[in-house]
């Protein structure tokens, strides 16, 4: 037989194997993934114009004659009606010019009406300029300051660069300006032109539908709502936010009062269990909010009702976990307290309710997930509230904006609390294995010095210490 | 086994006459456990069945019994009965004369499941019982720690359970009953779970133990070494209904060492379980209907 001599080469890790653990750092790196992925796409789809941007946002608008909808720059349409949008514009201009001649007479009373309709039509840069920095955000309605802009952008001493104009429209901007100045080289409210002007031809950029707000916007928007003071009819989004989770934490914290000695004689006692359980396993099938008409009646009206909503929408489920987590208890951890001799209610306080701790404790934490799931139906019964009004309301205006910020940081709370509780296992339990690997955490140790230092203070006293006795160790 | 010559089906009841001797102050001594018509019957979906038949036998002071028997022989059966986990359908069961109702703390028992409380450490877990009790303060604690002592695990009184090896984890239930200063220990199966090497160095721990102390053992085993090794009697179990087959005195002398496992004594009493246990099994191996499926001349044997 030939001996192998080729040098076995040392066979990578395969990134899928079936119930295999990666090793740590691969396992970090694709945690960063899994938060910056969906961030990625995100930005993606908000800034590269190829994607999607299925709408048009309008920079420059115009009205139309005999039209109910109008669209205001901001506003934003679909793709397939900016066409035809501009279209109708340009038929429109087309009927004006033959009016703008000076040679042809205007139609006697109808100056007044003109000159109106002329002054809209200056102010359809109005919200370009700010755009461009050449005017504040107050001054969109500072005819004069519009009228001067137009004279730069028309004499080109001036052009605006975000968008840059079209040649239609800086050729319309001319004609206009040249019938302005006929009248008066400053703005002149009495004095203003009186003959129809030319209509600019909408402009706009890509844009996706106001409902997916680039990153940047949901940034900017929230910093904004979250740095408005209180105002005596509308509490500070920190106050909301206060609120949000006093009705979820409340609620959850009755409903584990109430649910969990429930769910532990249940699970411990088979008497309590048939008697309870079949009935709890019913009720829970009933949805928490078609109760709310109800809760109203009941509790009346402020925060009452809605943590009652919580209650009733954590407890059944509450005491069916914790029951079936007390019976997962070694049944022979309690046969064996008891040939130690332990009566019932020791079997009650000292094993069954001290073994079921730490799994008790990661029931109450996922339990506590399905609270804040009923945050917002909670928040809309009787008054709407908290964080949900805020939300109601702005999205009602379409303030997306201003609503995703909210919406991420409802998110961010339930994600950070459970993180925190499930770090917090560790030390709480140091007999379970997560309490190893807490015990070698520094910032575990550091928690774990305080308890331990009373420990350490108590075993000095006692006249029998552990190191003064030689280990018998085989 | 098969490789050793078949010994005379009845030396095993050949005793030397310092054994006969021990074997009669053992009978002198008063009984601790007394069995009396045993029954156990179980409600299954294929009827009922006995588990348990007229069971009846003594156990003496400071004895060491051992109770062996085919699968499903009602060994746990009994000795769950016997710590009060379970009821018997008839006969009794006494302890040092008392009838026993539930489980107590007379009759420290030891799971082959260690069943040490996870959330106690090692002193905590030995603690529990005189707890129960209503022991408290530093008499309870440098008591426990005595009982740890004696298991030789004074080094890890304050470790959790889950930092402990399978056999120290058995070391810490036995001090865990032993606290509690049984009249009996019942012992089901405890070194069941562990590795060979492991379960050798706890037989001798355990006879180190009971020669020390005032305790009177029954142990529940399926391993005939381990019963022949251990016991002053052996109670042979029957399955199907659990019958006592037979009660063996072990000739082998005491005090026990591992090079007694091939003394004829211990080979004959082996011999003589086995025989009680596997009837069928004539000396021949169980031969599998199993085809030849290597080449021929390339045998292993």
């Amino acid at each position: 037989m030939k001996t192998d001599t080729k040098k076995a080469a040392v066979p990578r890790e395969p990134w899928f194997a079936a119930r295999r653990e990666l090793s740590a750092k691969r396992a970090a790196v694709l945690t960063v993934f899994s938060f910056s992925l969906p961030l990625l796409i995100w930005c993606a789809v908000s800034y590269l114009p190829f994607l999607w941007h299925p709408d048009v946002e309008l920079k420059i608008s115009a009205d139309r004659e005999g039209v109910t909808t109008v669209y205001t720059p901001g506003d934003r349409v679909s793709e397939e009606f900016f066409p035809q949008f501009e279209e109708a514009v340009r038929e429109q201009n087309r009927q004006v010019e033959p009016l703008m001649s000076l040679l042809k007479p205007v139609e006697a009373g109808s100056e007044a009406s003109i000159r109106r309709a002329n002054k809209k039509v200056l102010r359809h840069l109005a919200s370009l300029l700010v755009e461009n920095g050449w005017l504040t955000e107050e001054q969109t309605k500072d005819d004069a300051a519009i009228f001067a802009a137009w004279k730069e952008i028309a004499t080109g001493a001036r052009l605006p660069e975000r968008p840059r104009l079209s040649h239609e429209n800086l050729e319309i901007i001319r004609r206009n300006w040249a019938a302005m100045s006929a009248y008066s080289d400053v703005y002149d409210s009495d004095n203003f032109v009186s003959r129809p002007l030319l209509s600019l031809i909408p402009q706009g950029r890509p844009a996706n539908p106001d409902y997916l707000p680039a990153p940047h916007e949901v940034l900017i928007s929230g910093y904004k709502e979250f740095s408005k003071p209180a105002e005596a009819e509308r509490p500070s989004m920190w106050q909301r936010v206060g609120h949000s989770m006093r009705i979820v934490f409340g609620g959850f914290l009755l409903a584990a009062l109430v649910g969990v000695p429930i769910g532990v004689i249940c699970g411990t006692y088979s008497f309590f269990s048939k008697l309870i359980e079949p009935f709890t396993d019913f009720f829970r099938y009933m949805p928490a909010p078609t109760f709310s008409t109800l809760l109203v009646v009941v509790f009346l009206a402020n925060d009452a009702p809605k943590m009652a909503l919580v209650f009733i929408g954590t407890i059944f489920q509450l005491v069916l976990v914790v029951a079936n987590t007390t019976r997962r208890l070694d049944l022979p951890l309690l046969e064996a307290a008891q040939t130690l001799g332990a009566n019932q209610l020791q079997l009650l306080t000292k094993v069954v309710i001290p073994g079921i701790l730490p799994n008790l404790y990661n029931d109450l934490r996922i339990l506590l997930g399905w609270a804040w799931t009923w945050l917002v139906i909670a928040e809309l019964v009787g008054v709407k509230s908290g964080l949900t009004e805020f939300i109601e309301t702005q999205g009602r205006w379409r303030n997306f904006d201003s609503v995703y910020p909210v919406i991420i940081l409802i998110g961010l709370i339930g994600f950070f609390t459970d993180q925190i509780l499930s770090f917090l296992r560790g030390i709480f339990f140091p007999w379970t294995s997560d309490g190893a690997a807490a015990a070698s955490n520094p910032l575990a140790k550091g928690l774990l010095f305080v308890p331990r230092f009373f420990k350490g203070a108590a075993n000095e006293r006692l006249p029998y210490h552990p190191d003064s006795t030689s280990p018998k160790q085989a | 086994m098969i490789a050793i010559q078949e010994p005379d089906p009845l030396q095993y009841l050949v005793q030397r006459p310092d054994v006969s001797e021990r074997f009669a102050a053992l009978k002198k001594r008063p009984v601790v456990l007394s069995v009396q018509h045993l029954y156990k019957e179980f409600e299954c979906q294929t009827g009922a069945v006995t588990a348990l038949k007229d069971v009846s036998f003594d156990v003496y002071r400071r004895e060491f019994m051992c109770v062996i028997g085919p699968s499903g022989c009602g060994k746990s059966t009994l000795i769950r009965i016997l710590a009060g986990l379970e009821s018997s359908s008839d006969g009794q069961v006494l302890l040092d004369g008392n009838p026993v109702t539930g489980p107590g703390p007379d009759r420290g028992m030891v799971f082959q499941s260690y069943t040490l409380f996870p959330w106690l450490t090692v002193k905590q877990n030995v603690m529990f019982g005189p707890r129960m009790s209503g022991q408290r303060g530093t008499s309870a604690e440098s008591e426990a720690r005595q009982w740890i002592d004696l298991v030789g695990l004074s080094k890890f009184e304050n470790s959790y359970p889950h930092h402990l090896s399978g056999g120290m984890k058995q070391r810490v239930a036995i001090a865990r009953a032993l606290a509690n200063r049984p009249r009996i220990l019942l012992m089901d199966e405890p070194f069941g779970a562990l590795d060979a090497q492991t379960r050798s160095q706890m037989q001798s721990y355990l006879l180190q133990i009971w020669r020390n102390l005032d305790l009177t053992i029954l142990f529940i085993t399926h391993d005939l070494d381990e019963a022949a090794f251990l016991a002053d009697r052996i109670l042979v179990l029957k399955a199907n209904p659990g019958e006592v087959n037979e009660i063996i005195e072990v000739p082998v002398p005491r005090p026990r060492t591992p090079s007694q496992f091939i003394t004829p004594e211990f080979v004959a009493t082996k011999y003589h379980i086995d025989q009680l246990i596997h009837p069928n099994h004539g000396g021949s191996e169980d031969t599998l209907p199993f085809p030849r499926m290597t080449p021929q001349g390339d045998d292993v044997e």
